[in-house]
């Protein structure tokens, strides 16, 4: 398909990363004529520091856990873990395919590194709440974090973990939201505001830090702070469709697909 | 049933570390034993029944075994997708402890009662649904729960059933004999057995000797052995505090398709609608035709007719 781990394997930085985690949904995009390709690219830079800045992946048992709430984001997943090496590149090519390899939505039974089934909204942050509470009673320390999207916020099961995640004490929990102001139909400040954000979170007993969502540095930063004892939560300010410039803050892109055309005017986009 | 349940995953709590109760702010006092003696391993997630099955779900994935429980219509009807998604879709092995089977709330209400939920869990793979009609069922569920490597689903009623097994010797996954019997097999799940021991006393009186089988496991249903075991039968009648339509009566309906019996098959059951009517539990046994008094008629009326006109009864009629 491509050489995802050049990148890699020269000791390349963040930037570079996330280059490849981006031309990666490209390519599984076009092959697999499948939409969630602005979804997928808005969080490229989430990703690219946790696998690589964040996360505890070794030794492999006991682990830091990520979980991707926003399941619709699978490319994004899937690439920074063929990035990452730990899924086989060559699994990529059967994304969303007759007979493939990786499915659109995620199944934790597919392939190593998906850690848990999502797709459908408000499903994997819960999940990820339990995880952390688990992880403290072992008193392992181990971590949990799970993304999930600004539309996904409208899910009432998303509040309904926020209001007992700080009563359980979930420092070990860390959510970031990919506030990407593009849904489905149209932007959620318009359909439903989630603002004040920051506010609610706070009220619900969460350490609250805002980022720009591309930032590298910024977002590490974010990881990094103390909680106090608290779950957090990063509010990530992202572009949907980041990093092509056809494709950025366009609500067409959550649906569109990866034409010839298009593919060889993004990679070009993509350096 | 239920204290039995939940004194035998209690007891187990001796010789293993690993069990965790949920509870969504139901069970008042049935826990206080279980928090004593496993301090930490008890919380209540309060009135959020999508973030409490997907929480079981997640703390599950850390190495414990999870026991989720609630009111039925708040284990399996409010968070159905968090059951589909999150636990069986994911195999892990959480324990659904549902009570008030059927109608044993009323007249509290169509919210409070279950009598769909085994069809409802019968949708879901990858989940075993147990029924226990008796604290010896309640007692071997709860063991078969805490070895199972994926989710089951635990249909109680309530407290104080009597027991009716006289033996526990025996393997709820292949529908057991309660008392044995002739012609006629009355199959029945769940707290309805108070109903199927009353009319069999009567039956019993005027010479009547139906067989009882007991059918805990409805998923999957030993069906084989279950067919295998009736094959003699001129009358299998099935009852239950459930829709009949989605329950086990169903379930015969289709396997009396696919086996083509020579017996005759009737099915009783709640019938396929909401309860707008109040009563109590036993106001709608008798209601809906599922009591004792339903149960004794039916057997001897069927019986009768049988005896004399036994080729016209090669179909289901009900």
């Amino acid at each position: 398909m491509y050489d995802t781990c050049t990148a890699v394997k020269n000791g390349a930085d963040i930037e570079k990363i996330s280059t490849e985690i981006r031309r990666s949904i490209i390519h599984m995009a076009h092959k697999s004529k499948s939409p969630h390709v602005g979804s997928s690219m808005s969080c490229a830079d989430i990703l690219a520091v946790l696998y690589f800045d964040v996360l505890r992946l070794e030794p492999w048992e006991t682990r830091d856990i990520f979980i991707l709430s926003k399941g619709h984001a699978a490319m994004a997943l899937y690439s920074a873990l063929a990035v990452k090496g730990i899924v086989d590149k060559n699994l990529l090519d059967g994304y969303c395919l007759n007979n493939g390899t990786l499915p659109a939505h995620l199944d934790r039974f597919s392939v190593k590194g998906v850690e848990v089934s999502a797709g459908s909204l408000g499903h994997g942050f819960n999940i990820g709440l339990g995880m952390a509470y688990g992880f403290k009673k072992k008193g392992n320390g181990r971590k949990v974090y799970a993304l999930i999207g600004d539309g996904e916020s409208q899910e009432g099961s998303i509040w309904e973990g926020a209001l007992f995640a700080s009563k359980l004490g979930l420092d070990n929990f860390t959510a970031v939201i990919d506030y990407n102001n593009l849904q489905g139909y149209g932007r959620p400040r318009e359909l439903c505001s989630l603002e004040p954000l920051r506010p609610k979170w706070e009220a619900f007993g969460w350490h609250v830090a805002e980022v720009d969502g591309h930032d590298h540095g910024a977002i590490r930063n974010a990881f990094e702070a103390d909680s106090h004892g608290n779950p957090k939560i990063i509010i990530a300010s992202t572009t949907k469709g980041k990093g092509v410039s056809f494709m950025e803050d366009s609500l067409k892109w959550h649906y569109f697909t990866v034409t010839d055309e298009r593919k060889e005017r993004a990679l070009k986009e993509l350096i | 049933m239920r204290n039995t349940f939940v004194d035998t995953v209690i007891g187990a709590c001796e010789v293993r570390d690993d069990i965790f109760i949920i509870s969504g702010d139901a069970g008042f006092g049935v826990f206080d034993e279980f928090k004593n003696r496993r301090a930490g391993r008890f919380l209540n997630l309060g009135i959020a029944e999508q973030n409490m099955t997907g929480f079981s779900a997640g703390l599950s994935m850390t190495g414990f075994k999870v026991y989720m429980y609630n009111i039925i219509p708040f284990v399996l009807f409010r968070n159905y997708e968090q059951v589909r998604n999150d636990i069986c879709y994911q195999k892990l092995p959480v324990v659904l402890a549902g009570i008030g089977s059927g109608v044993t709330y009323a007249p509290q209400g169509m919210t409070h009662y279950s009598i769909e939920d085994i069809g409802v869990a019968r949708t879901l793979p990858n989940l075993t649904v147990i029924s226990p009609m008796d604290p010896v069922e309640a007692r071997l569920a709860a063991v078969y729960s805490l070895s199972s490597e994926g989710p089951v689903y635990v249909r109680l009623a309530k407290r104080g059933e009597p027991k009716i097994h006289d033996t526990e010797d025996f393997d709820i996954t292949f529908p057991p004999t309660v008392r044995k019997g002739e012609d006629v097999a009355v199959l029945f799940h769940g707290s309805i057995s108070a109903e199927v021991m009353k009319a069999y006393d009567e039956l019993e009186k005027e010479n009547i000797h139906p067989e009882l089988i007991s059918v805990p496991v409805l998923q999957p249903l030993n069906r084989h052995y279950l067919m295998d075991k009736l094959k003699d039968k001129k009358l299998v009648i099935t009852v239950e505090e459930h829709f009949e339509n989605s329950g086990l009566g169903g379930m015969l309906k289709v396997l009396y398709s696919e086996y083509r019996p020579q017996w005759r098959l009737k099915t009783m059951g709640i019938p396929y609608g909401y309860i707008h009517d109040i009563k109590t539990q036993q106001g709608m046994r008798e209601y809906f035709g599922i009591s004792a008094g339903d149960i004794r008629y039916t057997v001897k009326n069927l019986l009768g007719d049988w005896n004399g006109q036994a080729a016209e009864y090669r179909q289901p009629v009900a």
